[in-house]
Protein backbone atom coordinates (compact mmCIF):
# COMPACT_ATOMS: atom_id res chain seq x y z
CA UNK A 1 0.00 0.00 0.00
CA UNK A 2 1.27 3.36 -1.07
CA UNK A 3 2.38 5.85 1.86
CA UNK A 4 -1.24 7.74 2.57
CA UNK A 5 -1.85 10.53 4.36
CA UNK A 6 -5.39 11.53 4.70
CA UNK A 7 -5.60 15.36 4.59
CA UNK A 8 -7.16 16.82 7.58
CA UNK A 9 -9.41 19.13 6.06
CA UNK A 10 -11.34 16.61 4.15
CA UNK A 11 -13.52 14.93 6.72
CA UNK A 12 -16.95 16.33 6.74
CA UNK A 13 -18.25 15.47 3.16
CA UNK A 14 -19.22 11.25 3.51
CA UNK A 15 -18.90 11.38 -0.39
CA UNK A 16 -15.06 10.84 -0.55
CA UNK A 17 -12.13 12.53 0.84
CA UNK A 18 -8.53 14.26 -0.24
CA UNK A 19 -5.15 12.75 0.53
CA UNK A 20 -2.05 12.48 -0.60
CA UNK A 21 0.40 9.17 -1.47
CA UNK A 22 3.89 9.60 -1.77
CA UNK A 23 3.66 13.74 -1.55
CA UNK A 24 0.95 13.62 -4.59
CA UNK A 25 -2.97 15.12 -3.68
CA UNK A 26 -5.77 13.04 -4.87
CA UNK A 27 -9.78 13.11 -4.26
CA UNK A 28 -11.20 9.37 -3.19
CA UNK A 29 -15.41 8.86 -4.37
CA UNK A 30 -16.48 6.82 -2.41
CA UNK A 31 -19.03 4.31 -3.29
CA UNK A 32 -21.85 6.35 -1.54
CA UNK A 33 -21.36 9.29 -3.77
CA UNK A 34 -21.37 7.24 -7.24
CA UNK A 35 -24.79 7.91 -8.72
CA UNK A 36 -23.69 11.45 -8.43
CA UNK A 37 -20.45 11.15 -9.78
CA UNK A 38 -21.32 9.28 -12.56
CA UNK A 39 -24.26 12.22 -13.32
CA UNK A 40 -21.35 14.74 -12.92
CA UNK A 41 -19.76 13.22 -16.15
CA UNK A 42 -22.75 12.03 -18.22
CA UNK A 43 -24.91 15.29 -17.53
CA UNK A 44 -21.78 16.97 -19.51
CA UNK A 45 -21.86 18.91 -16.17
CA UNK A 46 -17.99 18.49 -15.65
CA UNK A 47 -17.51 18.94 -19.17
CA UNK A 48 -18.60 22.12 -19.25
CA UNK A 49 -17.43 23.69 -16.28
CA UNK A 50 -13.68 22.61 -16.51
CA UNK A 51 -13.93 23.98 -20.02
CA UNK A 52 -14.90 27.28 -18.92
CA UNK A 53 -11.99 26.83 -16.36
CA UNK A 54 -14.92 27.11 -12.97
CA UNK A 55 -14.02 23.58 -12.10
CA UNK A 56 -10.30 22.36 -11.72
CA UNK A 57 -10.16 19.28 -14.17
CA UNK A 58 -8.97 15.68 -12.86
CA UNK A 59 -7.71 12.60 -14.19
CA UNK A 60 -9.33 9.47 -12.93
CA UNK A 61 -6.71 6.90 -11.34
CA UNK A 62 -7.75 3.09 -11.68
CA UNK A 63 -6.04 2.02 -8.54
CA UNK A 64 -7.86 1.83 -5.15
CA UNK A 65 -4.71 3.63 -3.33
CA UNK A 66 -6.29 3.97 0.17
CA UNK A 67 -7.28 0.12 -0.16
CA UNK A 68 -10.64 0.93 1.79
CA UNK A 69 -13.93 -0.61 0.82
CA UNK A 70 -16.14 2.31 0.48
CA UNK A 71 -13.60 3.26 -2.81
CA UNK A 72 -15.20 3.80 -6.02
CA UNK A 73 -13.10 5.84 -7.82
CA UNK A 74 -9.84 7.82 -7.05
CA UNK A 75 -9.23 11.31 -8.67
CA UNK A 76 -5.82 13.05 -9.67
CA UNK A 77 -6.77 16.82 -9.57
CA UNK A 78 -5.16 19.48 -11.33
CA UNK A 79 -2.02 20.65 -9.22
CA UNK A 80 -2.83 24.89 -8.00
CA UNK A 81 0.59 26.38 -6.89
CA UNK A 82 -0.70 27.77 -3.76
CA UNK A 83 -3.81 27.03 -1.19
CA UNK A 84 -5.12 30.58 -0.01
CA UNK A 85 -8.30 30.93 2.49
CA UNK A 86 -10.98 33.29 2.01
CA UNK A 87 -9.60 35.32 5.53
CA UNK A 88 -6.62 36.25 3.44
CA UNK A 89 -8.71 37.46 0.17
CA UNK A 90 -9.15 40.85 -0.61
CA UNK A 91 -13.36 42.32 -0.93
CA UNK A 92 -12.95 41.41 -5.00
CA UNK A 93 -11.32 37.87 -4.56
CA UNK A 94 -14.48 37.30 -1.76
CA UNK A 95 -16.87 38.75 -4.28
CA UNK A 96 -15.17 36.64 -7.61
CA UNK A 97 -15.44 33.97 -5.48
CA UNK A 98 -19.36 34.39 -4.46
CA UNK A 99 -20.27 35.39 -8.41
CA UNK A 100 -18.47 32.06 -9.62
CA UNK A 101 -19.97 30.15 -7.04
CA UNK A 102 -23.68 31.36 -8.15
CA UNK A 103 -22.47 30.41 -11.76
CA UNK A 104 -21.94 27.51 -11.22
CA UNK A 105 -24.88 26.45 -9.12
CA UNK A 106 -26.70 27.77 -12.29
CA UNK A 107 -24.23 26.19 -15.08
CA UNK A 108 -25.62 22.65 -12.25
CA UNK A 109 -29.36 23.38 -12.66
CA UNK A 110 -29.30 23.04 -16.17
CA UNK A 111 -27.83 19.85 -15.73
CA UNK A 112 -29.96 18.50 -13.61
CA UNK A 113 -27.46 18.89 -10.78
CA UNK A 114 -27.15 21.55 -7.65
CA UNK A 115 -24.52 22.72 -4.99
CA UNK A 116 -24.45 20.59 -1.75
CA UNK A 117 -22.59 23.13 -0.33
CA UNK A 118 -21.28 26.60 -0.78
CA UNK A 119 -18.55 27.54 1.33
CA UNK A 120 -15.55 29.85 -0.24
CA UNK A 121 -13.03 26.53 0.91
CA UNK A 122 -14.23 25.05 -2.06
CA UNK A 123 -13.03 28.27 -4.39
CA UNK A 124 -9.14 28.60 -5.31
CA UNK A 125 -7.51 31.30 -7.06
CA UNK A 126 -5.81 30.51 -10.62
CA UNK A 127 -4.18 32.95 -12.61
CA UNK A 128 -6.42 36.03 -11.26
CA UNK A 129 -9.65 33.76 -11.34
CA UNK A 130 -11.58 32.06 -9.06
CA UNK A 131 -12.21 27.86 -9.67
CA UNK A 132 -13.94 26.07 -7.85
CA UNK A 133 -12.33 23.20 -6.63
CA UNK A 134 -14.51 20.47 -4.55
CA UNK A 135 -15.36 17.91 -7.57
CA UNK A 136 -18.26 16.41 -4.53
CA UNK A 137 -20.31 19.28 -4.23
CA UNK A 138 -22.62 18.41 -6.88
CA UNK A 139 -25.76 16.25 -6.42
CA UNK A 140 -28.84 15.25 -8.48
CA UNK A 141 -31.51 18.11 -8.36
CA UNK A 142 -34.93 17.75 -7.04
CA UNK A 143 -36.83 20.13 -8.75
CA UNK A 144 -39.21 20.34 -5.77
CA UNK A 145 -36.23 21.31 -3.14
CA UNK A 146 -34.80 24.98 -1.84
CA UNK A 147 -31.19 25.46 -1.81
CA UNK A 148 -29.74 22.94 1.12
CA UNK A 149 -26.46 25.43 0.74
CA UNK A 150 -28.94 29.05 1.00
CA UNK A 151 -28.05 29.46 4.66
CA UNK A 152 -24.37 28.86 4.18
CA UNK A 153 -23.69 30.93 0.66
CA UNK A 154 -25.54 34.09 2.71
CA UNK A 155 -23.28 33.57 5.96
CA UNK A 156 -20.02 32.70 3.86
CA UNK A 157 -20.17 34.78 1.30
CA UNK A 158 -22.97 37.84 1.25
CA UNK A 159 -22.95 38.96 4.58
CA UNK A 160 -19.00 39.57 4.96
CA UNK A 161 -19.28 41.41 1.42
CA UNK A 162 -22.52 43.23 3.34
CA UNK A 163 -20.19 44.63 6.53
CA UNK A 164 -17.50 45.84 4.36
CA UNK A 165 -19.01 47.53 2.01
CA UNK A 166 -21.63 49.16 4.06
CA UNK A 167 -19.17 49.34 7.41
CA UNK A 168 -16.10 48.71 5.67
CA UNK A 169 -14.94 45.70 8.66
CA UNK A 170 -12.26 43.87 6.93
CA UNK A 171 -13.58 40.75 5.08
CA UNK A 172 -10.19 39.02 6.47
CA UNK A 173 -10.68 39.54 10.05
CA UNK A 174 -14.30 38.38 10.11
CA UNK A 175 -13.71 35.36 8.22
CA UNK A 176 -10.74 34.28 10.55
CA UNK A 177 -13.16 33.70 13.40
CA UNK A 178 -16.56 33.29 11.85
CA UNK A 179 -14.65 30.05 9.97
CA UNK A 180 -18.53 28.57 8.79
CA UNK A 181 -19.72 31.62 8.31
CA UNK A 182 -21.26 34.99 10.07
CA UNK A 183 -24.35 34.48 11.44
CA UNK A 184 -27.75 36.37 10.42
CA UNK A 185 -28.23 37.97 13.78
CA UNK A 186 -24.94 39.08 14.02
CA UNK A 187 -24.88 40.81 9.93
CA UNK A 188 -28.39 41.95 10.90
CA UNK A 189 -27.47 43.92 13.86
CA UNK A 190 -24.35 45.65 12.10
CA UNK A 191 -25.99 46.98 9.03
CA UNK A 192 -27.20 50.18 9.02
CA UNK A 193 -30.46 51.37 8.83
CA UNK A 194 -29.81 52.34 5.50
CA UNK A 195 -29.23 49.12 4.35
CA UNK A 196 -33.06 48.32 4.79
CA UNK A 197 -34.01 50.40 1.97
CA UNK A 198 -32.39 47.49 -0.51
CA UNK A 199 -35.46 45.15 -0.82
CA UNK A 200 -33.09 42.25 -1.49
CA UNK A 201 -30.72 42.85 1.47
CA UNK A 202 -34.11 43.13 3.53
CA UNK A 203 -35.23 39.56 2.46
CA UNK A 204 -31.75 38.16 2.93
CA UNK A 205 -30.51 39.27 5.78
CA UNK A 206 -32.93 40.85 8.00
CA UNK A 207 -35.83 38.52 7.15
CA UNK A 208 -33.93 35.70 7.26
CA UNK A 209 -32.68 36.40 10.36
CA UNK A 210 -36.27 37.39 12.21
CA UNK A 211 -37.81 34.02 10.66
CA UNK A 212 -34.69 32.22 11.80
CA UNK A 213 -35.12 33.54 15.28
CA UNK A 214 -39.06 32.78 15.52
CA UNK A 215 -39.91 29.67 13.45
CA UNK A 216 -39.40 26.19 14.71
CA UNK A 217 -37.05 23.94 13.06
CA UNK A 218 -38.47 23.01 9.81
CA UNK A 219 -38.76 19.51 8.42
CA UNK A 220 -37.11 19.60 5.11
CA UNK A 221 -39.61 16.32 3.66
CA UNK A 222 -42.40 18.44 4.17
CA UNK A 223 -41.72 21.01 1.70
CA UNK A 224 -42.19 20.13 -1.42
CA UNK A 225 -43.90 23.64 -2.94
CA UNK A 226 -40.71 24.84 -4.71
CA UNK A 227 -39.69 24.99 -8.37
CA UNK A 228 -36.30 25.82 -10.60
CA UNK A 229 -38.01 29.30 -11.65
CA UNK A 230 -38.28 30.20 -7.55
CA UNK A 231 -35.18 29.19 -6.88
CA UNK A 232 -33.40 30.82 -10.29
CA UNK A 233 -35.02 33.78 -8.81
CA UNK A 234 -33.89 33.65 -5.39
CA UNK A 235 -30.08 33.23 -6.90
CA UNK A 236 -30.37 36.34 -9.39
CA UNK A 237 -31.76 38.26 -6.54
CA UNK A 238 -28.35 37.27 -4.42
CA UNK A 239 -26.62 37.39 -8.00
CA UNK A 240 -27.33 41.42 -8.20
CA UNK A 241 -26.91 42.17 -5.01
CA UNK A 242 -23.67 41.13 -4.93
CA UNK A 243 -22.60 42.26 -8.39
CA UNK A 244 -23.96 45.83 -7.17
CA UNK A 245 -21.36 45.86 -3.86
CA UNK A 246 -18.48 47.97 -3.95
CA UNK A 247 -14.62 48.04 -2.15
CA UNK A 248 -14.43 51.47 -0.63
CA UNK A 249 -10.94 53.06 -1.65
CA UNK A 250 -11.67 56.46 0.06
CA UNK A 251 -10.18 55.43 3.50
CA UNK A 252 -6.93 56.38 4.09
CA UNK A 253 -4.18 53.78 4.87
CA UNK A 254 -0.80 53.12 4.84
CA UNK A 255 0.33 52.90 1.68
CA UNK A 256 -1.85 54.72 -0.33
CA UNK A 257 0.21 56.83 -2.55
CA UNK A 258 3.08 55.35 -0.87
CA UNK A 259 5.21 56.34 -3.96
CA UNK A 260 3.46 59.12 -5.56
CA UNK A 261 3.73 61.37 -2.13
CA UNK A 262 7.79 60.04 -1.75
CA UNK A 263 10.17 63.01 -3.18
CA UNK A 264 12.39 60.66 -3.96
CA UNK A 265 9.82 58.44 -5.86
CA UNK A 266 10.88 57.69 -9.66
CA UNK A 267 14.33 57.69 -10.08
CA UNK A 268 14.59 56.11 -6.35
CA UNK A 269 12.23 53.34 -8.05
CA UNK A 270 14.14 53.20 -11.34
CA UNK A 271 17.33 52.65 -9.71
CA UNK A 272 15.72 49.88 -7.73
CA UNK A 273 14.32 48.18 -10.51
CA UNK A 274 17.29 48.15 -12.63
CA UNK A 275 19.90 46.25 -9.58
CA UNK A 276 16.55 44.27 -8.73
CA UNK A 277 16.53 42.96 -12.88
CA UNK A 278 20.14 41.98 -12.73
CA UNK A 279 19.74 40.26 -8.98
CA UNK A 280 16.46 38.15 -10.01
CA UNK A 281 17.38 37.56 -13.65
CA UNK A 282 19.06 33.58 -12.85
CA UNK A 283 16.71 33.25 -10.24
CA UNK A 284 15.63 29.04 -9.40
CA UNK A 285 12.44 27.45 -8.15
CA UNK A 286 8.66 28.20 -9.80
CA UNK A 287 6.94 29.96 -6.72
CA UNK A 288 8.18 33.72 -5.11
CA UNK A 289 6.64 35.24 -2.36
CA UNK A 290 6.87 39.09 -2.19
CA UNK A 291 6.34 40.20 1.22
CA UNK A 292 4.89 43.73 2.22
CA UNK A 293 3.94 43.99 -2.12
CA UNK A 294 2.84 47.54 -1.22
CA UNK A 295 1.20 48.34 -5.04
CA UNK A 296 2.79 45.47 -6.35
CA UNK A 297 5.28 47.13 -8.57
CA UNK A 298 8.04 44.68 -7.58
CA UNK A 299 5.60 41.35 -7.34
CA UNK A 300 4.83 42.34 -11.35
CA UNK A 301 8.44 42.16 -12.42
CA UNK A 302 9.12 39.06 -10.87
CA UNK A 303 6.07 37.50 -12.48
CA UNK A 304 8.22 37.97 -15.94
CA UNK A 305 10.18 35.74 -14.31
CA UNK A 306 8.97 33.44 -12.29
CA UNK A 307 5.65 31.22 -12.69
CA UNK A 308 3.88 31.92 -9.39
CA UNK A 309 4.27 35.25 -7.52
CA UNK A 310 2.60 35.27 -4.02
CA UNK A 311 2.00 39.13 -3.37
CA UNK A 312 1.12 39.67 0.68
CA UNK A 313 0.69 43.06 2.27
CA UNK A 314 -1.32 43.58 5.45
CA UNK A 315 -2.85 46.79 3.82
CA UNK A 316 -6.35 45.53 2.45
CA UNK A 317 -6.59 48.23 -0.19
CA UNK A 318 -3.43 47.56 -1.74
CA UNK A 319 -4.42 43.97 -2.24
CA UNK A 320 -7.44 45.06 -3.44
CA UNK A 321 -6.43 47.55 -6.13
CA UNK A 322 -3.45 44.69 -7.19
CA UNK A 323 -5.78 41.76 -7.92
CA UNK A 324 -8.62 44.41 -9.69
CA UNK A 325 -5.07 45.50 -11.31
CA UNK A 326 -4.03 41.79 -12.60
CA UNK A 327 -6.96 40.89 -13.90
CA UNK A 328 -6.24 42.99 -16.57
CA UNK A 329 -2.60 42.27 -16.99
CA UNK A 330 -1.06 40.05 -20.03
CA UNK A 331 0.52 37.94 -17.21
CA UNK A 332 -1.80 37.12 -14.21
CA UNK A 333 0.85 35.02 -12.25
CA UNK A 334 0.25 37.60 -9.38
CA UNK A 335 -1.93 36.02 -6.55
CA UNK A 336 -2.48 38.84 -3.96
CA UNK A 337 -3.07 38.25 -0.32
CA UNK A 338 -3.96 40.36 2.51
CA UNK A 339 -1.42 38.94 5.32
CA UNK A 340 0.49 40.52 8.26
CA UNK A 341 3.65 39.13 8.72
CA UNK A 342 3.28 40.45 12.25
CA UNK A 343 0.16 38.42 13.11
CA UNK A 344 -0.07 36.04 10.02
CA UNK A 345 -2.67 33.48 9.39
CA UNK A 346 -2.96 30.89 12.47
CA UNK A 347 -3.54 27.17 12.01
CA UNK A 348 -7.23 26.78 12.57
CA UNK A 349 -10.63 24.69 12.63
CA UNK A 350 -10.42 20.99 14.18
CA UNK A 351 -7.84 20.08 15.83
CA UNK A 352 -5.44 22.52 14.74
CA UNK A 353 -5.01 21.08 11.51
CA UNK A 354 -7.95 21.74 9.54
CA UNK A 355 -6.36 24.87 7.92
CA UNK A 356 -2.60 25.43 7.72
CA UNK A 357 -0.84 28.48 9.15
CA UNK A 358 0.45 30.71 6.28
CA UNK A 359 3.70 30.01 7.28
CA UNK A 360 3.35 26.12 6.40
CA UNK A 361 2.01 26.95 2.57
CA UNK A 362 4.17 30.00 1.89
CA UNK A 363 7.64 28.31 1.53
CA UNK A 364 9.31 29.45 -1.63
CA UNK A 365 12.16 29.09 -3.25
CA UNK A 366 12.48 32.86 -3.42
CA UNK A 367 11.52 35.51 -1.01
CA UNK A 368 11.85 39.43 -1.58
CA UNK A 369 11.33 42.17 1.18
CA UNK A 370 12.05 45.54 -0.31
CA UNK A 371 10.89 48.48 2.19
CA UNK A 372 10.24 46.19 4.99
CA UNK A 373 12.44 45.81 7.17
CA UNK A 374 12.29 48.95 9.06
CA UNK A 375 8.64 48.73 9.74
CA UNK A 376 9.41 45.45 11.44
CA UNK A 377 12.07 46.62 12.98
CA UNK A 378 11.82 50.11 13.95
CA UNK A 379 7.34 49.76 14.04
CA UNK A 380 6.84 46.62 15.30
CA UNK A 381 9.35 46.42 17.87
CA UNK A 382 10.70 42.62 16.42
CA UNK A 383 14.38 42.59 16.88
CA UNK A 384 16.61 41.98 13.79
CA UNK A 385 17.13 38.26 14.69
CA UNK A 386 13.26 37.49 15.19
CA UNK A 387 13.40 39.05 11.24
CA UNK A 388 15.97 36.66 10.05
CA UNK A 389 14.96 33.72 11.18
CA UNK A 390 11.06 34.25 10.22
CA UNK A 391 12.60 34.98 6.37
CA UNK A 392 15.08 31.63 6.66
CA UNK A 393 11.58 30.03 7.60
CA UNK A 394 9.93 31.03 4.86
CA UNK A 395 12.47 31.02 1.98
CA UNK A 396 14.36 27.80 0.92
CA UNK A 397 17.00 29.23 -1.64
CA UNK A 398 16.67 33.03 -2.43
CA UNK A 399 16.05 35.95 -0.21
CA UNK A 400 15.80 39.69 -1.70
CA UNK A 401 16.08 42.18 0.62
CA UNK A 402 16.22 46.26 1.10
CA UNK A 403 18.19 47.34 4.60
CA UNK A 404 16.66 50.56 4.92
CA UNK A 405 18.77 52.93 7.27
CA UNK A 406 17.85 54.49 10.58
CA UNK A 407 18.53 58.21 8.94
CA UNK A 408 16.49 57.40 6.29
CA UNK A 409 13.46 60.09 5.36
CA UNK A 410 10.92 56.69 5.80
CA UNK A 411 12.80 55.46 8.81
CA UNK A 412 12.88 58.67 10.73
CA UNK A 413 8.69 58.95 10.40
CA UNK A 414 8.92 55.59 12.54
CA UNK A 415 10.72 56.53 15.29
CA UNK A 416 9.64 60.65 15.12
CA UNK A 417 7.59 59.57 18.51
CA UNK A 418 9.38 56.70 19.61
CA UNK A 419 11.61 56.09 22.39
CA UNK A 420 12.36 52.66 22.49
CA UNK A 421 13.44 50.47 19.55
CA UNK A 422 16.10 47.30 19.28
CA UNK A 423 18.84 48.91 18.80
CA UNK A 424 22.08 48.94 17.38
CA UNK A 425 19.82 49.04 13.96
CA UNK A 426 22.74 49.36 11.33
CA UNK A 427 23.95 47.62 8.08
CA UNK A 428 26.72 45.76 10.11
CA UNK A 429 24.64 44.35 13.03
CA UNK A 430 21.47 43.56 10.12
CA UNK A 431 24.43 41.76 7.94
CA UNK A 432 25.73 40.07 11.10
CA UNK A 433 22.71 38.43 12.30
CA UNK A 434 21.23 37.24 8.64
CA UNK A 435 24.68 35.76 7.98
CA UNK A 436 23.73 33.01 10.77
CA UNK A 437 21.07 31.65 8.16
CA UNK A 438 22.04 33.26 4.78
CA UNK A 439 25.35 33.82 2.60
CA UNK A 440 25.36 37.38 1.33
CA UNK A 441 25.97 36.93 -2.41
CA UNK A 442 25.68 40.36 -4.01
CA UNK A 443 24.69 44.14 -2.26
CA UNK A 444 24.43 47.01 -4.02
CA UNK A 445 23.83 50.93 -2.30
CA UNK A 446 20.56 52.39 -4.01
CA UNK A 447 22.12 55.44 -5.42
CA UNK A 448 21.20 58.51 -3.98
CA UNK A 449 20.18 56.83 -0.53
CA UNK A 450 21.86 54.62 1.83
CA UNK A 451 19.14 51.78 1.53
CA UNK A 452 20.98 48.71 0.69
CA UNK A 453 19.57 45.73 -1.72
CA UNK A 454 20.76 42.69 -0.94
CA UNK A 455 20.53 39.31 -2.67
CA UNK A 456 21.43 36.12 -0.05
CA UNK A 457 21.55 32.46 -0.28
CA UNK A 458 19.52 30.29 2.66
CA UNK A 459 22.69 28.38 3.88
CA UNK A 460 22.62 24.39 3.55
CA UNK B 1 -32.72 28.71 24.95
CA UNK B 2 -35.19 25.32 24.09
CA UNK B 3 -34.73 27.04 20.40
CA UNK B 4 -31.02 27.29 20.37
CA UNK B 5 -30.94 23.64 22.18
CA UNK B 6 -33.69 22.43 18.65
CA UNK B 7 -31.42 23.77 16.22
CA UNK B 8 -28.55 22.34 17.56
CA UNK B 9 -30.37 19.05 16.92
CA UNK B 10 -31.41 20.01 13.04
CA UNK B 11 -29.84 19.62 10.07
CA UNK B 12 -28.02 23.38 9.64
CA UNK B 13 -29.51 23.41 5.94
CA UNK B 14 -32.98 22.53 7.03
CA UNK B 15 -33.59 25.51 8.46
CA UNK B 16 -33.24 27.47 5.70
CA UNK B 17 -36.02 26.29 3.67
CA UNK B 18 -38.89 28.39 5.11
CA UNK B 19 -37.03 31.79 4.78
CA UNK B 20 -36.34 30.66 1.09
CA UNK B 21 -39.95 29.58 0.34
CA UNK B 22 -40.76 33.30 1.95
CA UNK B 23 -38.18 35.56 -0.16
CA UNK B 24 -38.86 33.04 -3.28
CA UNK B 25 -42.84 34.08 -2.63
CA UNK B 26 -41.69 37.99 -2.04
CA UNK B 27 -39.48 37.81 -5.14
CA UNK B 28 -42.30 36.37 -7.35
CA UNK B 29 -44.21 39.11 -6.57
CA UNK B 30 -41.74 41.81 -7.49
CA UNK B 31 -41.31 39.34 -10.75
CA UNK B 32 -44.69 39.69 -11.49
CA UNK B 33 -44.69 43.90 -11.41
CA UNK B 34 -41.76 44.32 -12.80
CA UNK B 35 -43.02 42.11 -15.65
CA UNK B 36 -46.12 44.16 -15.67
CA UNK B 37 -44.36 47.64 -15.70
CA UNK B 38 -41.95 46.28 -18.40
CA UNK B 39 -45.41 45.14 -20.47
CA UNK B 40 -46.34 48.52 -20.01
CA UNK B 41 -43.25 50.52 -21.51
CA UNK B 42 -42.18 47.84 -24.06
CA UNK B 43 -46.47 48.85 -25.22
CA UNK B 44 -46.01 52.60 -24.98
CA UNK B 45 -42.25 52.27 -27.15
CA UNK B 46 -43.87 50.03 -29.60
CA UNK B 47 -46.58 53.10 -30.09
CA UNK B 48 -43.50 55.24 -30.44
CA UNK B 49 -41.82 53.49 -33.17
CA UNK B 50 -45.26 53.19 -34.93
CA UNK B 51 -44.97 57.04 -34.95
CA UNK B 52 -41.69 57.54 -35.54
CA UNK B 53 -41.87 56.82 -39.73
CA UNK B 54 -45.11 58.84 -39.31
CA UNK B 55 -42.95 61.97 -38.58
CA UNK B 56 -40.26 61.08 -40.71
CA UNK B 57 -42.76 60.78 -43.87
CA UNK B 58 -44.39 64.20 -42.21
CA UNK B 59 -41.01 65.84 -43.20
Amino acid sequence: MADVLYHPASYKDPSGFVFTSNGKIFRQVNKSYREDYDLLLSSGLYKELSEKKFLVTHQEVSENLTQTNEWYKTLSPEHLPFISYPYEWCFDELKDAALLTLKVMKISMKRGMILKDATPFNVQFLHARPIFIDTLSFEKYEISKPWIAYRQFCECFLFPLLLEHYRQIDTQKLLTVYLEGIPAQTTAKLLPRKSLLNINILLHVFLQNSVAATAAPTNSRRITDFNPNKLLRLIDSLESTIRHLRFKTTVRTTWNNYYEETILSQEYLNKKEHIFREYIKDLQGSKAIDIGCNDGFFSKILAEYIPNVIAVDFDSQCINRLYTETKSLLNKNILPLCVDLTNPSPSVGFNHAERESFRERAKSATAIALGLIHHLVLSKNIPISGVAKMFADLTTDTLIIEFVPLNDEKAQLLIANKTKYHVPYDSTTFELVFEKYFAIEKRATIPGTERILYRMRIKS
Amino acid sequence: MLLIINLLYVDPGSGSYLVQLIIAGFLGVLFYFKSLWWKIKAFFKKGDKNQKPNSDEAN
